[in-house]
């Protein structure tokens, strides 16, 4: 069996050469973190103050959020990195799905304003946009007055109706989201763009590839029953490379004609970049975030930390994927190569808060070792590759 | 002296003065002047018509409808044109009223308008700083299945602001009717839609206006929470037929 070589990007030498020192790509400095009376761990950077449940005078119940040193008010959009997720990959809401399909939109609707004081439990993106307030708790200790910071947008086509239900779910478990669309029913994609959306997660794969098909970053999440536990001080996002980061043309040549032709075709082309994919952009945003880490001495602490999880082999088909991120002027923190070892061990050891793959195969697989994977719907591999149980519907 | 008169449309049913929410239209807004006798005519009064349609399709013997006042101010054009127009296009105009600048607002509060409908902000603005509800009609080009009625929620949630709005009394009591004739209508396929929008607060203060809506009568079909991001990319999206808030807010942002 083929190796799994990990490769800690500063060891690569000749092949990739990051300033700064080497790095154990195992040890994470994990930073002093005290839980809250609610239960939620805050960082100690971060004021505590008791949190009440407190109901105003229109009867919202609302939690006094605690209050950091800078006024926390929301980002421009053109200065933030934009995600904007959907409210069924935010929160999960099956049940609720189930009264739609079976009883329709108006008992759906009632239903939804009935229960309007129970929060939504999490959802699949929910670790993942808590470990993005993180990194802005961390950015704003830094750079007080900068707007270069992860904005996070709730752009749902749920009815207004569900709003405060929506709200009162948001501010039960602390999450700071002080914008979003609730459009009742019309496509939110207009509403990405107009929020200069970088990248939006959804639970709805139609959804999911017309934002692609704009050129906005995208996948479809899904609910696991098996989650593992994340970092709550580190983000870590995982990209597959091909059809990913990367356009899907080499793995038009695999489907097409198969390993060895594979092979040949990435040797003889080693020095020619290979075309960027759908996701390449935000991780060129988590980069601009990461350097702001690196220019204050906290590389080593750095709250953002990203991965190559491919099946190219590190020895041969894996240099044109490195030398592409090379040349893009793109970091990566740790490159693993997997010569078509299956991804699930390797990303449950990494654990991150989201991994981008575009064959479905692997994403169930990461979700069945309690990954979340998302799954981006572009190129080939989409004509191959279905769904092995019934994603999420409307 | 003098100088307004009002004509009844004696083509359309009168309706019931005191359940009818009472809209004034100028005739700038609806007819677009054009070379030859009649003239073109705007998209908003059109889904008013279908709104009203829609109602006594519901329930013929509906009272709560849009009662439509046409105004002219402008002595320019004739009245006989403004009726003939009114006639070719069918538009059910309940009375036209021909004033002028001056007498404006009287007109209006003569004849219980609960919103005045124009393209020119200076006197949206004359009428709504006199305490009647005013709203600048958008320049829509497309072609909508309803009629979108947006709110300002930064207004709602704003109750201590001073000087309290003129209109803000209007605002309120129209909200109510609007969401009472909101609620003859399903879900989808309504021909009446309204749209909140928050630009400066955050969540919080979109969940309070929407609370407030709801404890007027008035249930919302969409919500948009800007927190401070500029307004215009996503109105431009949004395309309300015209915008109800504090004061007269200009559309085109």
């Amino acid at each position: 069996f083929a190796a799994v070589l990990m490769f800690p990007m500063s060891l690569l030498g000749i092949l990739y050469c990051p300033r700064g020192m080497s790095l154990d790509p195992v040890q994470v400095k994990e930073l002093n973190v005290s839980p809250s009376p609610n239960g939620d761990s805050r960082a100690s950077w971060e004021e505590e103050e008791v949190e009440e449940e407190e109901e105003d005078r229109l009867g919202i119940a609302t939690k006094t959020k605690p209050v950091s040193v800078t006024d926390l008010s929301s980002p421009k959009p053109e200065n933030a990195v934009t995600v904007a997720v959907s409210s069924r990959v935010l929160f999960r809401t099956e049940l609720e799905q189930r009264v739609f399909e079976q009883k329709g939109v108006e008992e759906y609707l009632r239903y939804q304003i009935e229960h309007e004081n129970e929060p939504f439990a999490p959802g699949p993106a929910f670790p993942f946009v808590k470990a993005l307030e993180t990194v802005n708790a961390r950015l704003r200790e830094l750079y007080p007055q900068s707007e270069e910071l992860f904005d996070i947008v709730l752009v749902t086509y749920n009815h207004a109706h569900v709003g405060i239900r929506l709200i009162n779910t948001i501010n039960h478990h602390n999450l700071f989201i002080e914008r979003f669309c609730m459009t009742g029913g019309s496509s939110p994609i207009g509403y990405l763009k107009a929020w200069q959306t970088n990248l939006y997660l959804s639970a709805d794969a139609d959804k999911v590839r017309e934002a692609l098909a704009e050129g906005i970053a995208a996948a479809t999440m899904f609910m696991t029953e098996k989650l593992t536990e994340v970092s709550e001080s580190q983000l870590r996002v995982a990209f597959d490379g091909d059809a990913v980061l990367f356009s899907d043309e080499s793995e038009r040549i695999f489907k097409a004609h198969g390993l060895d032709k594979f092979f040949q075709h990435e040797q003889d082309n080693e020095d020619t970049l290979l075309d960027h994919g759908p996701l390449k952009g935000f991780l060129e945003a988590l980069g601009k975030l990461q350097k702001k880490f690196y220019a204050k001495g906290q590389r080593l602490d750095c709250p953002i930390r990203t991965y190559l999880v491919t099946a190219r082999s590190a020895a041969s088909s894996g240099i044109r994927a490195l030398k592409t991120l090379r040349a893009w002027g793109l970091e990566i923190d740790e490159a693993l190569f997997l010569a078509g070892a299956p991804k699930g061990p390797m990303l449950e050891k990494i654990r991150p808060h989201i991994y981008f793959d575009d064959q479905m195969f692997h994403v169930e697989g990461a979700a069945e070792m309690g990954t979340v994977a998302a799954h981006v719907p572009y190129g080939v591999a989409q004509k191959h590759n279905q769904p092995q149980k019934p994603g999420a519907r409307k | 002296m003098e100088m307004v008169s009002t004509v009844q449309n004696t083509d359309v049913k009168q309706k019931d003065a005191d359940r009818a929410l009472v809209v004034a239209v100028t005739t700038r807004a609806v007819f677009d002047a054009a070379a030859g006798d009649v003239y073109g005519m705007g998209v908003a009064f059109p889904l008013l018509q279908k709104v009203n349609e829609r109602l006594l399709e519901k329930n013929p013997a509906e009272s709560l409808l849009f009662d439509v006042v046409l105004i002219a101010t402008d002595s320019q054009q004739q009245s006989s044109r403004i009726i003939s127009s009114t006639s070719h296009y069918g538009l059910e105009v309940g009375r036209f009223c021909f004033s002028s600048r001056e007498d404006l607002v009287e007109t209006l509060v003569v004849n219980n308008v609960q919103l005045f409908l124009s393209t020119d902000r200076d006197e949206a603005l004359q009428v709504s700083q006199k305490g009647v509800l005013s709203a600048l009609l958008g320049r829509q080009e497309a072609p909508s299945e309803s009629l979108r009625v947006m709110l300002c929620g930064d207004a709602i949630v704003r109750p201590d602001c001073d000087p309290v709005p003129a209109s803000r009394g209007a605002a309120q009591s129209f909200s109510a009717r609007l969401g009472e004739m909101r609620g003859r209508f399903g879900v989808s396929g309504s021909p009446l839609s309204i749209v909140l929008v928050t630009s400066s607060g955050g969540s919080k203060s979109c969940g309070v206006a929407l609370q407030t809506l709801r404890s007027r009568g008035l249930s919302v079909d969409e919500a948009y929470c800007l927190a401070g991001a500029p307004r215009g990319p996503i109105l431009s999206l949004l395309r309300p037929h015209f915008l109800l808030g504090d004061g007269v807010i200009d559309l085109e942002d």
